[in-house]
C-alpha cells in the first residue's frame, strides 16, 4: 500500500488494498477532478489577514547541526491555516499540524510561487496531531488545508533566506492531467485484446487437434499477449485470476478444478497430458479471453491504478516470474518477464510529459530499462534480479510523484 | 555495538595458536576493560574499520553479494554510495523525507527518530572473484585473496560460497541489522545482488566467563590482544608491511566458515566423550589438566594425550608450540540458529568469522591440522568464503576502495 496516494473525490475506497481491478473501477472520467489551479498561481483564499513575512538569516550553525529540535504545532484547521508556525528556519524539521476542524483535512507544505510540494499529511481526523517532516531551504513556503469536500485554503506565506537547499518537491499530478493517458492505455489494451483473443483461439484449436508442438508455441505466442498488457498483480481481477491465475489458494493444487487458464494449459501441455480435460481447458480459456474483452469495453479504468501499474507489473515480475512461481513447466519465465517490461514501459510512455517537470531521473530510467531490455537476452540471473529491483525502487518514486492528488 | 558486555572476549592476551573452528578457550589473565572510549558505536572514521577489533556485538548478518554493476565508474559509485549509507547509519541518523516524490526515506524500523541508541557497525570485505576480468582490478588485488579451497572435511554448498562483497552489520538487536541491510540495499539496487546471507548471534556468559556456543561449551576467549596495536599489525593488519598493495594499507583478511553443528548426535554421547572431544570441561570450561578456564594446558607433562587426548580440538588447534605464534588469528564468531533441515532436525551451528593477516599462514594452517579431528562427524562446513576486509574510510572525503578503484 502507498502512502502517498492521492484522494480523489468519488474514487472508491481511498484507501483499499491494492490489488484491485482495473476492470472494476467503473468510473466515469467526465465526472471527476475538483476545479484544478493553474499551477504557479496564487492562491485565491488565505486564512491570514496578510502575508506574515518571516525571514530569517542564513542560520548556518542550525544547518550545519542537522539536528531536529523544538517543533511548531501548525494548525491545519482550514479556518485558520497555517497558524502557529512559530520558528521558521532551514534545515530538517517536524511539524505537528493540528486539524481543529469538524471533518478531515489533507495538509500540505508548498511552495506558493510555484504550487510544488515539499510534504504532505492526508486525512488528518478531526480534534487530532500528525507530524509533518521536510527539509526547508531559501524559498518561500505556505501550508494548504484541504478539507475533506471542501475548498483549499493556503496559509500564511513564509519566506527563508540563505543558500540552503530544500528538500525534494513536485507539483501534484491531478485527476485531470492523467486522463490523456488513461484514455491512451483504455484504447491500446481494447486493441490488444482483440489481438490476444485470436491468438487463444488458435491456441484452442491446436489443442483441439492434439498437435503439441504446435499447442505449445501458440500458447507461448499467447501467453506473452496477456503479459504484454500489464495484467499483473490482479489488474483484471477475477476475470484475470481465470486467465492467469496459479494454483496458490487452491487446496487441490494443479489438480484443483478452479485451476484454469494459461498455467492449466502450461501445466497439462509440459506434462504430457493430452485428453478431453485439455480441450475443455483451452476452450474456457478462449471463452474467458473474450469475455475479458467485451468487460473491457464496457469499463473505465481508474487513473490511479494505472499510475500505480507501472510500478507493480516489475513488482510482479520480480515477485513472481523471477522467482520462479509462475513457472508450470514451459520455463519460459524470462520471456514473460520481457513481456512485462513491454507492458511497464507501455503504461510509462504516456507519463512521460507529466515527469518532465517532476522526476529528474527520467532520462536514467530509459537507460536502465534498455539495460534491462538488454540482460534479458543472456545475462545471468543475479544480474537480471538486480535490473529488476533497481527499475521497481526508481518506478515507485514515478508512482509516488505521478499519484493523484486533489488540485490546491 | 556496545562493547561493554563482551569483553570477557578479549581474554588471551599470551595466547598462542589458535583453533580454526570450534572452542579453544586457551587460559589467559582477565583484562582491564577497554578504557578511555565513551559507551556507544565506535567512530566510523580511521584507518582501519571500526568493527573489526571491537567484541562481537549480540546480533550480526553476513551479507554475500555479487556486483552486477556493470563496469569500473559503476562499482566505484556503489562504493560511494555504500560509504555515504554507512556513515548516516553508523552515526544513528534519520535520512532527509522525500516528500511526494517518494516513498518514505526510512523503513522506520526503529522508529521516526534513528539515534545513537540504534547504533549498528558495518564491515566491508572484497571477494577474489571482484578481481576477475570485469572491472579490470586483477592486477592490484590482495596478494594472499583466494577463492575459499575446500578442506577435507567441508561439504560445500555452492549457493552458501564465496561472493564479490562480504558485507557485515553488527547491533544489539535483529532489528537495527536488518533496518540496515534495508536501508544498504534499497540504495544500492541494481549495483549488487545479495547472493547468500546467515545471521547469527552470541550469548551471554552462563553464569560467568567466556559465553558458550551451541555444543554448550564456552568458545572462544583465545584472542589476541586487541589493545596490543603491535601484535596486531602482526597478526590482522594487512598492508605493504606484509606485501600488499598501498591502497590496502589498514585492511585484513576475513575468513567466514558457515559450520553446521549436528545438535541432536551432540546430545546423545555422553559427557566425558564430548569433554574427551573438545578437551575441556563442560561445566567450568577448564582444560582437562586444570580447574578453572583460564588454566593453561600443560602438554609436556602428558605426551601420551592421557588427560587430553592427542586428537582434542584444543590439542591439535594449539599445540602451543612456539613456532604456532603467527599462526594466531582473531576469531569474531556467532551461532546461527536458521529453523530446521529436511529430516527436521534442528539447522543450528555457528557463524565463524577470523580476521588475519594471512589466510594461508594462519587459517589455513590450522584448519589443515585439525583436519580428521573426532569433531568432525558433529560439525559440517557447509559454505562461506575468504574476504579482504578494506582498510577504513579515513575521512568525510574518503570512500570504501578509493585508492583500489580510482587511484589518486
Amino acid at each position: 500500500m502507498r502512502a502517498g496516494a492521492g484522494r480523489v473525490p468519488g474514487s472508491p475506497g481511498r484507501r483499499a488494498g491494492r490489488r484491485r481491478a482495473l476492470a472494476l473501477a467503473l468510473l466515469a472520467l467526465a465526472t471527476c477532478a475538483a476545479p484544478a489551479r493553474p499551477p504557479g498561481k496564487p492562491p485565491a483564499t488565505t486564512a491570514a489577514t496578510a502575508d506574515t513575512t518571516a525571514t530569517t538569516g542564513t542560520a548556518p550553525t542550525v544547518d550545519a547541526k542537522d539536528t531536529v529540535d523544538a517543533q511548531d504545532t501548525v494548525d491545519i484547521t482550514p479556518g485558520t491555516c497555517g497558524t502557529g508556525w512559530q520558528h521558521p528556519r532551514p534545515g530538517p524539521q517536524r511539524f505537528a499540524l493540528r486539524n481543529g476542524a469538524a471533518v478531515p483535512v489533507d495538509a500540505r507544505l508548498t511552495d506558493p510561487r510555484t504550487g510544488a510540494v515539499y510534504g504532505e499529511v492526508e486525512g488528518v481526523a478531526p480534534g487530532t496531531t500528525r507530524p509533518l517532516r521536510v527539509r526547508l531551504g531559501a524559498g518561500s513556503y505556505a501550508f494548504a488545508c484541504l478539507p475533506e469536500d471542501g475548498d483549499a485554503v493556503t496559509g500564511p506565506v513564509v519566506r527563508l533566506g540563505g543558500h540552503a537547499a530544500p528538500g525534494p518537491a513536485a507539483r501534484p499530478v491531478t485527476r485531470a492531467e492523467l486522463i490523456p493517458a488513461t484514455l491512451d492505455y483504455q484504447r491500446w489494451t481494447a486493441r490488444q485484446l482483440a489481438g490476444l483473443a485470436r491468438a487463444t483461439a488458435a491456441l484452442r484449436t491446436a489443442i483441439d487437434h492434439g498437435d503439441r508442438a504446435a499447442a505449445r508455441r501458440a500458447w507461448l505466442t499467447a501467453h506473452l499477449g496477456y503479459a504484454r498488457l500489464g495484467g499483473a498483480y490482479g489488474a483484471f481481477g477475477a476475470a484475470g485470476r481465470a486467465v492467469d491465475g496459479t494454483t496458490a489458494g487452491l487446496p487441490g493444487g494443479v489438480h484443483d478444478p478452479r485451476f484454469t487458464g494459461f498455467h492449466r494449459l502450461e501445466y497439462g501441455l509440459w506434462h504430457g497430458e493430452d485428453g478431453p480435460a485439455l480441450r475443455r481447458c483451452a476452450a474456457r480459456l478462449d471463452a474467458d479471453v473474450r469475455a475479458l474483452g467485451r468487460t473491457w469495453d464496457q469499463t473505465r479504468p481508474a487513473p490511479e491504478a494505472l499510475v500505480r501499474r507501472v510500478q507493480e507489473i516489475p513488482e510482479d515480475t520480480l515477485h513472481l516470474e523471477l522467482a520462479g512461481r509462475t513457472d508450470y513447466g514451459s520455463g519460459t519465465g524470462r520471456a514473460t518477464a520481457g513481456a512485462q517490461l513491454d507492458a511497464t514501459e507501455r503504461v510509462l510512455e504516456p507519463l512521460v510529459p507529466l515527469l518532465r517537470t517532476r522526476y529528474p531521473g527520467l532520462a536514467e530510467l530509459r537507460r536502465r530499462l534498455a539495460r534491462t531490455r538488454r540482460d534479458l537476452e543472456h545475462a545471468q540471473h543475479r544480474r537480471l534480479d538486480a535490473d529488476f529491483g533497481d527499475l521497481v525502487e526508481r518506478l515507485a518514486e514515478v508512482a509516488a510523484v505521478c499519484a493523484v492528488r486533489r488540485a490546491a | 555495538m556496545s562493547p561493554v558486555p563482551r569483553r570477557g572476549f578479549l581474554h588471551g592476551v599470551a595466547a598462542a595458536a589458535l583453533p580454526a573452528a570450534l572452542p579453544d578457550p586457551v587460559p589467559a589473565p582477565l583484562p582491564a576493560p577497554l578504557a578511555g572510549r565513551p559507551p556507544g558505536p565506535p567512530p566510523f572514521h580511521g584507518r582501519h574499520q571500526a568493527a573489526v577489533l571491537t567484541p562481537p556485538a549480540r546480533c550480526t548478518a553476513f551479507t554475500a553479494l555479487d556486483v552486477t554493476a556493470g563496469n569500473r565508474a559503476e562499482l566505484a559509485e556503489l562504493l560511494r554510495t555504500l560509504t555515504e549509507r554507512a556513515r548516516l547509519l553508523t552515526a544513528g541518523r534519520a535520512p532527509d523525507p522525500a516528500g511526494i516524490t517518494a516513498p518514505p526515506a526510512d523503513s522506520g524500523l526503529l522508529g521516526p527518530d534513528l539515534a545513537p541508541r540504534t547504533p549498528v557497525s558495518l564491515t566491508l570485505s572484497l571477494g577474489a572473484s571482484l578481481f576477475d576480468h570485469r572491472f579490470g582490478l586483477a592486477a592490484r588485488a590482495p596478494r594472499r585473496l583466494r577463492a575459499m579451497p575446500v578442506f577435507p572435511d567441508d561439504d560445500l554448498d555452492p549457493a552458501w560460497c564465496h561472493g564479490d562483497l562480504g558485507l557485515q552489520l553488527c547491533a544489539d538487536s535483529p532489528d537495527i541489522v536488518l533496518h540496515a541491510l534495508r536501508d544498504l540495499t534499497r540504495h544500492t539496487r541494481g549495483a549488487m545482488q545479495i547472493r547468500w546471507r546467515l545471521d547469527g548471534f552470541t550469548a551471554p556468559p552462563r553464569p560467568s566467563g567466556t559465553p558458550r556456543n551451541l555444543f554448550g561449551f564456552k568458545d572462544g576467549i583465545a584472542n589476541p590482544e586487541v589493545r596490543d596495536a603491535r601484535l596486531m599489525d602482526r597478526l590482522v593488519w594487512a598492508g605493504p608491511h606484509s606485501g600488499e598493495p598501498a591502497w590496502a594499507d589498514g585492511g585484513s583478511y576475513l575468513v567466514v566458515r558457515l559450520i553446521r553443528m549436528r545438535l541432536e548426535f551432540w546430545d546423545r554421547i555422553p559427557l566425558a566423550e564430548q569433554e574427551r572431544i573438545l578437551g575441556r570441561q563442560r561445566d567450568s570450561g577448564a582444560p582437562l589438566d586444570g580447574d578453572r578456564e583460564d588454566d593453561p594446558p600443560h602438554y609436556a607433562r602428558d605426551p601420551k594425550g592421557e588427560v587430553i587426548a592427542l586428537d582434542s580440538h584444543i590439542r591439535l588447534a594449539n599445540p602451543r608450540t612456539p613456532a604456532g605464534g603467527d599462526q594466531r588469528l582473531l576469531r569474531r564468531s556467532y551461532n546461527y540458529d536458521r529453523g530446521v533441515d529436511a529430516a527436521g532436525e534442528l539447522d543450528a551451528g555457528m557463524l565463524f568469522c577470523c580476521y588475519q593477516q594471512d589466510p594461508e599462514r594462519q587459517f589455513a594452517a590450522v584448519q589443515r591440522r585439525l583436519a580428521g579431528e573426532p569433531l568432525t562427524d558433529y560439525i559440517t562446513p557447509f559454505g562461506g568464503g575468504y574476504f579482504f576486509a578494506l582498510p577504513g574510510v579515513r575521512d568525510g572525503a574518503d570512500w570504501f576502495g578509493r585508492g583500489l578503484v580510482h587511484p589518486t
